[in-house]
């Protein structure tokens, strides 16, 4: 059994603690957070035997094989670098870094310490995202012409109010904000179609009506990208206003498209108008319809066995993470796909900046 | 008595605050809002109190030390200020790491008393009878846990007080009130039941309903502020509470039209012990959100007293007819604005 700790003890280590227990194949020996009483809520709560305030104590007495971080991301670099010195394998929770060249780093140090480094891009795990591997795998859709990704989140929910009431909020010392704590999942899944250095586009702009508070104001909250990579193009629509929140993906191909929803765990191809006059139109909807049906008995199979849990993405990603770890299988997230999903947010956040002159004005 | 209020933008701070005022607090009344007041809530006390010395006050509680100068001058802090609603790494931090903030920082500027508003979830219920009566004399939850994450949190809250009182000396007035309720507050406990789309699941049946209307449950705070001796705890609760069942009849009435499904409490008790074996089985893919523990705990046949409050001079201001026809006509108001 890997001796796995944790470090950062606010929400998604419960998330951690969870899936690396349904796993089985490692043991949550201790815990950490800088403020001890965090990691005393996770100790308690989890039954997990020791707990930390100090990542280097935890290091030198607990002989662990894997750490997982999950605190905020200016933690990352600092604390990659103790644990690969401690002769560790991470698991990072994202965002993976604060900037490309942190990312970078991190890389290195695991390259030059023998160790992996992983990441929780998780959404590429969710069942609708492995179907998509095996179809492009398969060749089904033809060639890549263009992805389309949407992502949204609620202002008015737990994690919006705590941001936008609370201007010590970790998420307001991140160069892209509100976004870039999202930014890894909408890009993490296109990344696997494009190259490095894509041209980036991008327009962001605030919707939501002023507070007087200057720091949440200089926030934007909607978000439009486009990327082109030689003859693939990508769409990004981040929003906090759209309802319902929308989670899904795109995937044009010049034989076959494909509609991913994360949230409903469905993926659905197109139909293609086939029979003649207005009878073969009539026929699309009923295809359609036959095709999400399959979906919905499949996702039904998954929840008889088990397979359904909110995290099931999560699981199945470090399930491979521990293969890579033990030498059984190659890392789930490639590092080049980690290095290209921090490049291309360093340059959205850019163009946040750019495209959004009030930003500066208003934090002044 | 120059007193603060943490909290006092929310539910129950709001009506603490009238309540202290109505009660005669001249001296100084300093509120404390997360970020700013709610529109015309200052407004509305000045022209309603004329001669109280209201001062608001902003402060994040989760900023350790960042905002000791809000209890300069301040003598007697209501700490009502807590985490309602998220997940539980979240409740935690907002209700005990906000917690502990309060009282360091109380330790600091020389605060001598503090009123705590703790919670029901922290009486440790589980091995009462049907027709056992719950008063300040029934113990804590040892860790609470198996209450929740919010019964953990308020619990933990409720030692650290005890720590923080040993260290500083603090003189402490604990109240810890059933389902608090009025315009402004939540529709359907989970003691009622459970809300799903058109469908309410009803649990609680026969069960007595601990409620007290959020005036009421503000008088008591207001009242034990300045009445009541260092040391003590109240259940705070009204007179005469209607049972779950006569509640959900009511809410279905003048509020809201849904089918109900009745789960008798032998089916509630089955349902509870499987859906632990279920979450073990499947691991964790259906939530334990109730266990034998907590049905045990929160669904048994028991009673209420409130005579600790009376004890203190607390009379119920609203009867819990008019309360419950204002929160019925509030609820249904704002359902029909959706």
């Amino acid at each position: 059994m890997l001796r796995i700790g944790i470090i950062g003890c606010g929400k998604i280590a419960d998330g951690h603690v969870e899936q690396i227990r349904a796993i089985g194949r490692g043991e949550v020996v201790a815990v950490c957070d800088r403020e001890p009483l965090m990691a005393e809520q996770l100790a308690v709560r989890m039954n997990v035997p020791a707990r930390y305030e100090d990542a280097a104590e935890m290091l030198r007495r607990e002989r662990l094989d894997v750490v997982h971080i999950a605190t905020p991301p200016d933690s990352h670099l600092f604390l990659a670098k103790m644990c690969f010195e401690a002769g560790c394998h991470v698991f990072m929770e994202k965002p993976f870094a604060l900037t490309a060249p942190q990312a970078r780093d991190i890389l290195a140090l695991a390259e030059a310490a023998g160790r992996k480094v992983g990441v929780n891009y998780l959404y590429n795990f969710e069942t609708p995202g492995l179907e998509l591997e095996d179809l492009v795998q398969r060749k089904a859709l033809g060639e890549i012409v263009h992805l389309d990704t949407h992502y949204g989140y609620n202002l008015s929910g737990d994690y919006g109010l705590a941001v936008m009431t609370d201007p010590g909020h970790w998420v307001h010392r991140l160069p892209g904000k509100l976004f870039h704590n999202v930014l890894d999942h909408v890009l993490a899944k296109v990344v696997p179609f494009i190259e490095d250095d894509p041209e980036v586009q991008v327009l962001a702009f605030r919707r939501r009506e002023p507070t007087g508070v200057a720091l949440v104001d200089g926030m934007p909250d909607e978000l439009r990208f486009m990327l082109r990579s030689g003859k693939i193009t990508v769409c990004g629509n981040v929003s906090a206003h759209g309802r319902p929140v929308p989670h899904a993906l795109r995937v044009v191909g010049t034989r076959d498209s494909v509609e991913l929803d994360y949230t409903a765990r469905t993926l659905v191809r197109s139909s293609a108008w086939s029979a003649p006059s207005s009878v073969g139109r009539v026929l699309i909807a009923w295809t359609q319809t036959r095709r999400l049906w399959a979906n919905a008995r499949r996702n039904v199979g998954r929840f008889r066995r088990h397979e359904f849990h909110y995290f099931q993405c999560m699981r199945v990603l470090l399930d491979r993470f521990y293969d890579a770890v033990e030498g059984r299988g190659p890392d789930p997230v490639p590092r080049e796909q980690i290095l290209r999903v921090c490049q291309i947010i360093d340059r959205i956040v850019d163009g946040v900046n750019a495209s959004n002159p009030a930003t500066p004005q208003e934090a002044a | 008595m120059k007193i603060l209020i943490t909290g006092a933008g929310g539910f129950l701070g709001k009506q603490i605050v009238r309540s202290l005022l109505r009660q005669g607090q001249t001296e100084l009344l300093r509120l404390h809002f997360r970020s700013q007041a709610p529109e015309g809530f200052i407004e509305s006390l000045q022209q309603e109190f004329p001669q109280a010395r209201i001062e608001p006050v902003g402060a994040n509680l989760l900023a350790r030390g960042s905002f000791d100068a809000i209890f300069d001058g301040i003598d007697t802090v209501i700490h009502a200020a807590a985490g309602m609603r998220g997940a539980a790494a979240d409740m935690f931090a907002n209700t005990v790491i906000g917690s502990r903030n309060v009282f360091e920082a109380c330790g600091r500027a020389g605060v001598r008393r503090i009123v705590l508003i703790s919670s029901f979830a922290v009486f440790k219920t589980e091995q009462m009878k049907p027709g056992d009566v719950l008063d300040e004399t029934i113990g804590m939850e040892p860790v609470g846990v198996e209450r929740g994450p919010y019964g953990y949190a308020k619990t933990r809250q409720e030692y650290l007080l005890h720590e923080f009182r040993k260290q500083h000396g603090f003189e402490t007035v604990v109240l810890r009130p059933g389902v608090i309720y009025g315009p402004g507050g939540g529709a359907l406990s989970p003691r009622v039941g459970l809300k799903i789309t058109n469908f309410v699941v009803s649990l609680g049946g026969k069960v007595l309903l601990p409620l007290t209307y959020v005036d009421n449950c503000a008088d008591a705070i207001a009242r034990a502020t300045t009445h009541a001796p260092g040391g003590s705890v109240f259940p705070v609760v009204d007179d005469e509470v209607p049972t779950c069942k006569a509640y959900l009849q009511g809410y279905l009435k003048h509020v809201q039209k849904l089918r109900v499904l009745t789960v008798p409490a032998w089916a509630f008790r089955w349902g509870a012990a499987w859906l632990v074996r279920y979450h073990e089985r499947s691991k964790g893919q259906l939530p334990a959100v109730f266990t034998p523990y907590i049905v045990r705990s929160m669904y048994t046949p028991i009673r209420y007293s409130n005579d600790a409050l009376k004890r203190i001079g607390w009379t119920q201001r609203v009867s819990t007819e008019e309360g419950l026809q204002r929160t019925f006509q509030w609820l249904k108001g704002r359902l029909d604005k959706a």
